[in-house]
C-alpha cells in the first residue's frame, strides 16, 4: 500500500538513517569555497598568461554551478529527470548558440 | 521535538510535493528559472559584448576592488549553504529550525546586498554610471537586475517566515518553503557566473 509505505518512510526520517542529512550540503559548501578561492587566486597570479586565467576561470565556474545544482538544488536525488533533462537541453541549446556566435560569426 | 505541535503530527514524508499543487508548484518553479536563465544569458551576452567600450571612463581593471567581491561572494555562498539547511529541517518537520535558518539566510543576504550598494555608490562617485558608457549601462543592468532578484528574495524569504509562525508546516506552506531555497540556490548560481565574468575577467582586462 502506498499509504502504509509512505508511513513507514516518514517513521525512518524521524529516526534518521535513512535520511541523507547535511553532510553532502557542507561537502558541496567546502567545494564551491574551494573553487571560488582558487579563481580568485589565479587571477591574482601575475604568472599565468590572461587566456589560461579567463579559460580557467570559466572552467571553474561551470564546474561550481554543477555542484551547486547537483547538491543544493537536488539534481542528484531521486524523481528529477524532468528537470535534468530540461537542464541538458537547455544546456544544448546554449552551447550550440556560443558555438554559432564564437566559430561562425566572430572569425 | 515540538515541532509535531504546529501541524499536527499527519504532515507525509515529503510535504513539498505531496500534493498536486506542491508538485505543480516545483514543476512551473524549474520551468521559471529556466526563463530566468535565458533572461540572464542575453544580459551576459550584452555585457560581454560591451564590456571594453569604455569611452574615456574608467575600465573594470581601474574599478573593480577584488576585496569587496570576494567578502560579497562568501556572503552570498554561505547564505545558500543556510537556505539549503532550512530545507533539511523541512525534511525534520522542525518549524523553528526553518525559520532559524531562513532568518540567518535573510541575514547574510542582506549583508551581500548592502556590500554591493556600498560598492555602487563608489563607483557613481568614480564616473562610472548607468549612462556613463556602453560598460556602464551593461554592467548595472546585469549586476543590478542579479541585486534586484536578491533584494526580492530577502523580502519574499522574510514573509514566508513570518507565514510559518501564522501557519506551522504544512502541504500549503512546505512547498513554498522549498521553491524559496530553490529560488536562493539560483540566484547564488547566477553570482557564480557574474563574479567570473564581470569581475575576475574584468580584472583580466
Amino acid at each position: 500500500m502506498a499509504n502504509h509505505e509512505q508511513v513507514q518512510s516518514s517513521e525512518r526520517i524521524k529516526r534518521g538513517p535513512a535520511h541523507e542529512g547535511p553532510r553532502n550540503h557542507f561537502i558541496a559548501f567546502g567545494i564551491s569555497m574551494a573553487l571560488t578561492l582558487l579563481a580568485f587566486v589565479a587571477v591574482a597570479t601575475p604568472e599565468f598568461g590572461n587566456t589560461f586565467k579567463v579559460g580557467f576561470i570559466i572552467i571553474l565556474a561551470l564546474i561550481q554551478a554543477f555542484v551547486q545544482l547537483a547538491f543544493w538544488m537536488h539534481m542528484k536525488d531521486r524523481g528529477h529527470i524532468f528537470p535534468i533533462v530540461g537542464l541538458a537541453t537547455g544546456f544544448f541549446v546554449f552551447l550550440t548558440a556560443l558555438f554559432m556566435a564564437v566559430k561562425l560569426l566572430w572569425w | 521535538m515540538s515541532s509535531h505541535d504546529h501541524h499536527g503530527g499527519a504532515l507525509p514524508a515529503h510535504p513539498e510535493t505531496a500534493t498536486l499543487e506542491g508538485k505543480n508548484k516545483v514543476l512551473g518553479f524549474w520551468l521559471f528559472l529556466g526563463g530566468e536563465t535565458v533572461l540572464f544569458g542575453t544580459l551576459f551576452a550584452t555585457f560581454i559584448a560591451l564590456r571594453n567600450q569604455v569611452l574615456d571612463g574608467k575600465s573594470g581593471e581601474e574599478l573593480f576592488s577584488l576585496a569587496i567581491v570576494a567578502a560579497a561572494t562568501i556572503l552570498l555562498l554561505t547564505s545558500s549553504l543556510f537556505s539549503v539547511l532550512a530545507v533539511q529541517a523541512m525534511n525534520r518537520q522542525d518549524v523553528k529550525g526553518i525559520q532559524f535558518w531562513l532568518a540567518i539566510t535573510v541575514l547574510f543576504g542582506a549583508g551581500f546586498l548592502g556590500l554591493e550598494i556600498y560598492e555602487f555608490v563608489h563607483y557613481v562617485h568614480e564616473g562610472h554610471t548607468i549612462a556613463a558608457n556602453a560598460f556602464g549601462s551593461s554592467f548595472y543592468a546585469l549586476v543590478g537586475f542579479h541585486g534586484a532578484h536578491v533584494a526580492f528574495g530577502l523580502l519574499w524569504i522574510t514573509l514566508l517566515i513570518i507565514q510559518l509562525s501564522k501557519k506551522g508546516l504544512t502541504t500549503v506552506t512546505a512547498p513554498k518553503v522549498y521553491v524559496a531555497s530553490l529560488y536562493w540556490h539560483f540566484i547564488d548560481v547566477v553570482w557564480v557566473f557574474i563574479f567570473t565574468v564581470v569581475y575576475l575577467m574584468g580584472k583580466v582586462g
